[in-house]
């Protein structure tokens, strides 16, 4: 059994709770225990770094901190969180003077930030640690009947600086992850380009036009669902689905999966296990 | 080591050009041409293009210059990539390409096109003009030319880097906002706009950010990082993008645009609960009247999915909130004392 610390991201406590809840249906399948972080607090959202960065160096050190208390890496299954996480990491390994301020706060906390766990998405756990013929051999209900639209997100590929796990131009992994479930992946000309999520509330038009631009390709490219390893990416691209591509003129639509509904699926889970139907698009 | 003669014969082959057509006097919609022309190993795009124009098609049309990375003038899609011809070895994009020995080469997005290749900066420039992307000098006109107006090495390292911006236009092209509405102030501007507002020397700061914070301007930014993945100059545009947000919310306040109140409840949010309080995050940010107007459909679609956010009593603390407020709150005494350092 691998043993991981995992985020708990707040998107995916109150509005896409889907998310953990197929995770935790499957993790013991695939030998993964998932040690969930309680006493984590939200990453900033992308947000908190130019409010203040030292309140977000220490938000997220002791995010991380959390996490080595107990020996184990720290796995997000939010791409922003991740991004978030992996950047304030990068600051505070970089920056000795506010690693020490920070540190000297932690203390009080009995925390230390160190540097030595890993923080990693999901998907790169799946492909990397338990492996896709590993994945493969545990399939129960190969998803063969299925062209699936891989949508990656910005925050798991940009800036590579601080991700660096696919190549951002041409990323791959979650290709290969669905060539292991059993499914048939599209070339999806947006499969790195943006959802749109993080401007939804201050340009919503731009936001939803970014959105519509990626769920009309899949519909063209008659793609059955659109797999995403964010759950930001799954609420503009499927709670906003409808405002998007009416304002496109797009009459039809797509239903969005989130990567752990997914494998539960090819695992053998139903839809209802999943909680697949709480989402807008069915 | 000697290399044998073979592999030298290796590092020549012939490659597809796939090039964007089209001039607007005469045809009625866009095309590609194919020109297969033998390449070898160090040649760059642009000489291949040249190559091309010289010895094929000389009606193909590209902007090209200094042919070193320095004029920004050749800023083109290869690939798919916004990125400069002239610094684009051909077999370096060939080792990644999906189709093999082809190269698609097309405009830049985002920009009106003229013909071919090449794109109508004057939009961009437009823009510049409009953000104040230059110093107005804070020295006394009677001063200027008598004495050196100093800055300090660690002020110059703050716009060191957006100082090397060569106004290629390749994060322009790859924007996902400007994509999305061709009003949005762009990332080359805004990274501009951080570099005078972060020099001392400058007198239009407080103007300049004012006009920095309206529609179109620094909020819309919806943090993809296409701009600062492909800058061919590898400049972090978003460090410059978040420098003005900072900015704007130092002097301005965290009450003065939507794009701030939104960025000011994650702040009270994490201090209080260790948790974003979703429910009430589109009325912070827009007031009730936008949020009624805008997401009561989808809200309504939300309660039958029992996807709704809890509101904000039912919102669960993150564990051992208490103490962790604590270090909180101590991180904003150290951060008022470094503004008051910073002040003096």
């Amino acid at each position: 059994m691998k043993r991981y610390a995992y985020y708990l991201s707040c998107i995916n406590e109150s509005m896409t709770k889907e998310v953990d809840r197929s995770i935790e249906l499957w993790q013991k399948d695939l030998g993964i225990e998932f040690v969930k972080l309680h006493e984590g607090t939200c990453c900033g959202g992308s947000n908190l770094d130019y409010v203040s960065p030292k309140h977000f160096a220490l938000v997220n050190a002791r995010n991380i901190a959390l996490a080595e208390k107990q020996g184990l890496d720290l796995i997000v299954s939010c791409n922003t969180c991740l991004m978030t996480i992996r950047s304030a990491k990068k600051k505070l390994d970089e920056t000795p003077a506010l690693k020490k301020e920070v540190n000297d706060l932690l203390k009080k906390e009995g925390l230390e930030y160190r540097g030595t766990s890993e923080v990693r998405h999901l998907l790169w756990v799946l492909i990397d640690d338990i492996g896709l013929d590993a994945i493969r051999q545990k399939v129960k209900v190969p998803l063969k009947n299925y062209r699936i639209a891989p949508f990656y997100g910005c925050h798991i590929l940009r800036p590579s600086t601080v991700l660096g796990h696919d190549n951002p131009v041409d990323p791959s992994s979650l290709d290969l992850l669905i060539d292991a479930l059993g499914g048939q992946t599209i070339p999806y000309t947006h499969k790195n380009r943006c959802c749109g999520f993080h401007t939804l509330l201050v340009a919503e038009q731009e936001s939803l036009n970014v959105a519509a631009e990626a769920l009309e390709e899949a519909i063209q490219l008659k793609a059955d669902f659109i797999v995403t390893p964010c759950p930001l990416c799954h609420t503009s691209l499927d709670g906003y689905q409808a405002k998007a591509l009416k304002h496109a003129g797009v009459e039809s639509s797509i239903p969005i999966f989130h990567i752990s509904e997914m494998v539960g699926l090819a695992l053998g889970y139903s839809a209802k296990e999943l909680g697949i139907k709480r989402h807008i698009v069915s | 080591m000697t290399v044998p003669i073979d592999q030298h014969i290796e590092q020549k082959q012939d490659v597809t050009f796939r090039i964007f057509r089209f001039n607007p006097q005469v045809d009625s919609k866009p095309y590609f041409d194919d020109y297969t022309i033998p390449v070898e190993r160090g040649i760059t795009v642009l000489r291949s293009l040249n190559y091309i124009k010289e010895h094929i098609d000389a009606s193909i049309s590209f902007r090209a210059f200094c042919q070193a990375g320095i004029c920004g003038s050749c800023g083109m899609r290869i690939n798919g990539l916004s990125q400069l011809a002239c610094t684009t070895q051909v077999w370096e994009v060939l080792a990644k390409s999906r189709e093999p020995g082809l190269i698609r080469v097309e405009p830049l997005r985002n920009l009106p096109l003229i013909k071919d290749l090449i794109v109508d900066m004057d939009p961009l420039v437009d823009k510049m003009k409009h953000y104040s992307n230059w110093i107005d000098s804070t020295m006394p006109e009677s001063s200027m030319g008598k004495k050196e107006f100093l800055i300090s090495e660690e002020e110059f390292l703050r716009y060191d880097k957006a100082t090397d911006c060569i106004l290629c236009a390749s994060c322009v092209s790859e924007c996902s906002i400007l994509r999305a509405n061709k009003e949005y102030v762009s990332p080359a501007v805004l990274l501009k706009s951080y570099r005078m507002n972060v020099d001392t020397r400058d007198a239009l700061h407080g103007q300049r950010l004012a006009e920095l914070v309206k529609d179109h301007g620094v909020w819309d930014c919806t943090h993809c990082y296409r701009c600062q993945e492909t800058c061919v100059k590898s400049i972090p545009i978003m460090d410059a993008i978040h420098g003005i947000r900072e900015d704007a919310i130092e002097l301005r306040g965290l009450k003065d645009t939507s794009g701030s109140k939104h960025a000011e409840a994650f702040m009270s949010d994490i201090e209080k609960k260790g948790k974003l309080v979703e429910a009430t995050l589109p009325i912070r940010t827009n007031g009730v009247f936008w949020t009624i107007q805008n997401l009561l459909p989808m809200a309504v679609k939300m309660i039958m999915k029992h996807r709704t956010p809890p509101p904000p009593p039912l919102v669960k603390p993150a564990k051992g909130i208490k103490v962790f407020r604590e270090l909180f709150r101590e991180m904003t005494e150290h951060v008022k004392q470094d503004h008051k350092s910073h002040k003096k």
